[in-house]
Formats: C-alpha cells, structure tokens, sequence
C-alpha cells in the first residue's frame, strides 16, 4: 500500500493508514477496500437473483401469451424507452469517471462526475414520470386497474369505471358479477357504417343530468333533466396525409367496444381463425374536451335494428364497394383496402385489446417499478456521495463507497439494457 | 494488469486499491453502447421474422450488459472471486428461466387472440396525448 500523501493538496490529517475513514479494525487501507468490494460483489449477485424472478414471470408468460406482448407494447413509446437507455449508459459512463477522478484524487472531476450522474438519474425519473402519469390518465394500469380509455391506435374504448376524461359511455358495470349491467348491444343489430345511406343504425342517444336522491339506502338517481345527442362521430379511418382534417360536431356519439367491458361472443378457438359471432358494443359520447363528466351524467340510447339492407353479409358488401381483400369484420364496418404492412399495423393497433392485457401491465408495471425504486435509492446514494466529495472525504486511498455506488449503479443501467428490448422492442 | 493502463500514461495508479480505468476504454465502452442502443432500435424497424427480431435484440443486450460487466465494473481486471461470485448468480437465473420453461409443451395452445386477424374496433382513431 501507497504511504505518501504529500501530493494533490489533501487538506487532512490522513492519520498513519493514509485516510481517517479506515476503520482500526482492519489491517490497512487495501483490507478496507477489498472487504467492502467483496460485499458489494455479493449484494449485486443477490440483486440478479431478485430480479430474476421477475424475469421469470415475463418469460413465462410470454411463452404462453405472446400476442398479448406483440399487442400491448404498442401503448409504450419507444422513444422515451430509447432516451431513457441512453440517460442510463451515460450516467454509467460519468459514474465509472467518478471512480477513475476519485482514485487520481481529483476533487473537481469527482464533483463533476456524481453531480452529473444524478442529473441523470432524475432525468430518468423525470421521463419515467411523464409515461407513467400518461398510462395512469388512460387507466392503462395493472391487474383489475387495467381499465384503458383508448387503444394503442389512439381508437376510444368502453370502460368499466366510465370515467375517461371526454367520455361518457352507456355502460354499467357490476363488479360483483364482472359484467355490465347494462349498456351492451350485440353489434349484429347495430349497422356501423353511417357512410351508406338508410342503413345506419336507429339509435336514440340522451345525455341525462341528474342527481342523487337523499337520504336513499340504496343510490337512488333522480333525472333532472336530457338533452339529446344527435351527431355521429366521424368514421374510423387511418390518417392519410392529403386528407382534409375531419371536423367533429361535439358532443357525437359513436359505437365503441372492449372486450374486457361487453363481452366478445366469438370463442378463442373461432377469433383464431378470424371466423365466429361479432363481439357486443356499447354507445360511447365523446364531449371533444378533457373535463372530467362527473357522476350526475348518464347516457342512454335506445337502437333498433337496421333495416334489410344491412342483413346482407359481409362479402355481399364487399363486392358492392367494389372493395377487395377485405378482411372479416372490417369490410362492414368501414371498408378500407388494406395493403401496406404499415397500414395493417396502423389497423392492428386500432382495435380492441386481448384479453388479460391487463397482465402485460402487470408484468411492466412490476419490472420497471422496481427499477425504477432502484434509480431513486442510487439517487439518495449519489447526494450522500456528492456531500462527502464536497468535504473532501474521498482520496485513492479512500474511495471505497464511490466505487460501491457506482458497481450498484452499473447493475441498475444493466438491467435496464435488458427491460428495454423486452419491454418496447417487441416486434 | 492489462496492457491499457499502460497506454495512458505515467499516472495510472498500478500501487493503489484497485485498477485505474483508462480515458480511452471508459470513452470507448461508453460510444459503443450508445452506437448499440440505436443499432437496436433501429433493428425492430426491419422485418426478420418476430423469433430473429427477438434473437437480434437479445444478442446486442448480452452483448451491451458483457461490456457493461467487463469494463465499467472492472470485472475484467478485477479478482476472480468477484466472477465466480457474479456468474454463480446469472447461472441460479438462467436455471430460474430454464426450468420453469422445461414444461411448456405439456400445455395446450391457450393463443386467445390471433395478431393477424385482430378484432376491429367500431371506431375512430384518436391521436394519443403524451
């Protein structure tokens, strides 16, 4: 072990085992040093195998659901999982230079370099903040939260709670017997194509305001008035570039579906195939605004079924539109020739989710929550670090908790380089 | 020691508690992971088929988390101990992984949605905010 300490203006008395942080009961500074190592080596492998059982739960399920994977990535946004990828391997970057400023005894780039990995640090925060309040918004949560507004396409979706900022569907939904109560329309007795005269579907859509009747055991609703609702929602389309921007009349109603909400009737073996009954729907009011409806506004509609023309089936449709390649449950519903690959995944993502999407959420919710725990304990570890570096605390012959830190910190950004192919690059 | 601590310079410290790393290797890990994340990202854009898709992927993060390992964590200049101790963990995990995936054969084919021929939703799109 080096004894001189005449050099680099250590402003200590660095005491016979060149600094006054090693302890007397080790032999010397490198006993100190390599202890500590030892036992930073040891929490890390213990940190593998604790986040392996998460990576356990992923692969599994992923083995068993994967269309729920190749599904529901589309609601994360790559490029926040990209930013965040290259925030972590920078911050790794300055806190391995902490290190290397630390074991040279440069006081200055020591400085420079916690400081800048907590910079880091809470960027990631900051950026994991920002798609976590989005998904919270939506009520793309996890588990029984899952619950969410729209889908990846940006399409609206009937909700069980039916309370998505803008939107206000028919649906009630008991909890007790995870169904709705009411609001479900079996969407064979509805026609979704307002583009073909006379055949659309005959609905009568009210707003009711209302309110609750006191002292009532049971919640009582008393109306106190209606209004209502008479323009339909434009058609649902993929945004082409030339087009002229539709211009919707709020409030519209349009037809929305989910099947975790109104239950789809087809069977998974039929879905499969693309073949089998069509799934139920329910009438969603969208205001155009992101004021919250509160509870006093119910909607109601009243369908009938739709004249005979819009019995004819799907390919009968098909050939009078002149439409080829139509695909099984879009072609009467608003026949768009899909051709690119880039449309059919802008279509894909239009429609309603799988069932038990709700457990990639759980599973993402998970992984990137406890990551995440980890980025805000190293975020307490480096403020510790910055202080002490400050003072002058840390030279080459104590730098131990600078080097632990940053060996924590690498395993944190390891395990992010894994969580984010697997979690926002899923093909 | 490596050869590297050598190319630097005279301060490289080859007498203090542990291995100094070089400018050079510390800039040269960082560029490459960087260079990595976006040959990833840039990977999903192209169509192999969704298992090569996913091999690519796995590939380059091994390949980023070895570099991470070996030269921001100094495992390469590092005790053998510290390996022993570190691969022990990565194999329990890859153990984790592999056994509970011996039986997914035994399991009927539970696909409840089939990604090419997904329902369509009666409705319109709606851009995403945020």
């Amino acid at each position: 072990m080096s004894t001189a300490h005449e050099a680099h203006g250590a402003e200590h008395d660095l005491g016979h085992h060149g600094s006054p942080f090693v302890q007397h009961h080790y032999d010397d500074a490198q006993h100190q040093f390599d202890s500590g190592k030892l036992g930073i080596w040891l929490f890390l492998a213990q940190e593998v195998l604790f986040f392996s059982a998460l990576f356990v739960q992923y692969v599994l399920y992923r083995v068993h659901h994967g269309e729920i994977y190749s599904y529901a990535h589309k609601w994360l946004q790559v490029k926040f999982g990209a930013i965040n990828t290259a925030v972590l391997i920078f911050s790794s970057l300055t806190a391995a230079w902490a290190v290397r400023c630390a074991q040279r005894n440069e006081k200055r780039g020591l400085i420079a370099c916690i400081a800048l990995t907590l910079a880091c640090a809470w960027t990631f925060l900051g950026i994991k903040y920002v798609e976590y309040s989005h998904k919270v918004h939506e009520h793309i949560l996890f588990g029984s939260y899952f619950d969410p507004c729209v889908s990846p396409g940006g399409a609206e979706l009937l909700t069980k709670n039916n309370e998505c900022p803008g939107a206000k569907s028919t649906i009630e939904y008991d909890y007790g017997s995870e169904k709705a109560k009411t609001g479900c329309f079996e969407q064979s007795k509805l026609d979704m194509n307002p583009t073909e005269p006379g055949v659309q579907a005959d609905c009568e859509v009210s707003e009711i305001t209302r309110e609750k009747k006191a002292g009532a055991k049971d919640v009582e609703w008393v109306e106190k008035g209606r209004r209502a609702i008479t323009a339909r929602c434009p058609e649902p389309h993929i945004a082409e570039a030339d087009a002229p921007e539709e211009k919707e009349t709020f409030p519209c109603w349009r037809t929305a579906y989910q099947p975790a909400v109104c239950p789809d009737l087809t069977d998974a073996e039929a879905r499969s195939h693309g073949t089998g009954t069509r799934p139920q729907v329910g009438i969603l009011v969208e205001y155009g605004d992101s004021a919250e409806r509160g509870e006093e506004i119910a909607i109601e509609a009243k369908c009938k079924a739709p004249p005979a023309p819009a019995a004819q089936s799907i390919d009968v449709l098909a050939s009078e539109t002149g439409e080829k390649n139509l695909k099984l449950g879009q072609g009467a519903i608003h026949p768009v020739h899909v051709e690119t690959a880039e449309e059919e995944h802008a279509l894909e993502s239009i429609g309603p989710p799988p069932e038990h999407t709700g457990m990639f959420f759980t599973i993402y919710f998970a992984m990137t929550g406890l990551h995440g725990i980890h980025v805000l304990f190293g975020v307490f570890v480096f403020t510790w670090l910055l202080i002490r570096a400050a003072k002058g605390q840390f030279t080459k012959d104590y730098f131990g908790p600078v080097d632990y830190a940053a060996l924590y910190w690498h395993i944190v950004d390891l395990i992010w380089i894994f969580l984010f192919p697997l979690l926002y690059l899923i093909h | 020691m490596s050869a590297d601590s050598h190319a630097h310079g005279h301060d490289d410290d080859e007498h203090g508690l542990a291995h100094t790393a070089t400018v050079k290797v510390l800039l040269a890990t960082g560029i490459t992971l960087l260079f990595l994340t976006l040959v990833t990202v840039l990977a999903t854009k192209i169509d192999f088929g969704a298992n090569i898709n996913l091999a690519i992927a796995m590939v380059i993060a091994v390949t980023k988390a070895t570099l991470v390992v070996l030269f921001f964590m100094h495992l390469r200049y590092d005790r053998l101990f510290h390996s022993v101790v570190f691969v022990s963990a990565l194999l329990a995990a890859s153990l984790f992984v592999g056994f509970t995936l011996m039986d997914t054969s035994q399991y009927q084919q539970t696909n409840i949605w089939n990604p090419s021929v997904p329902p369509v939703a009666p409705i319109g799109p709606r851009p995403i905010n945020g």
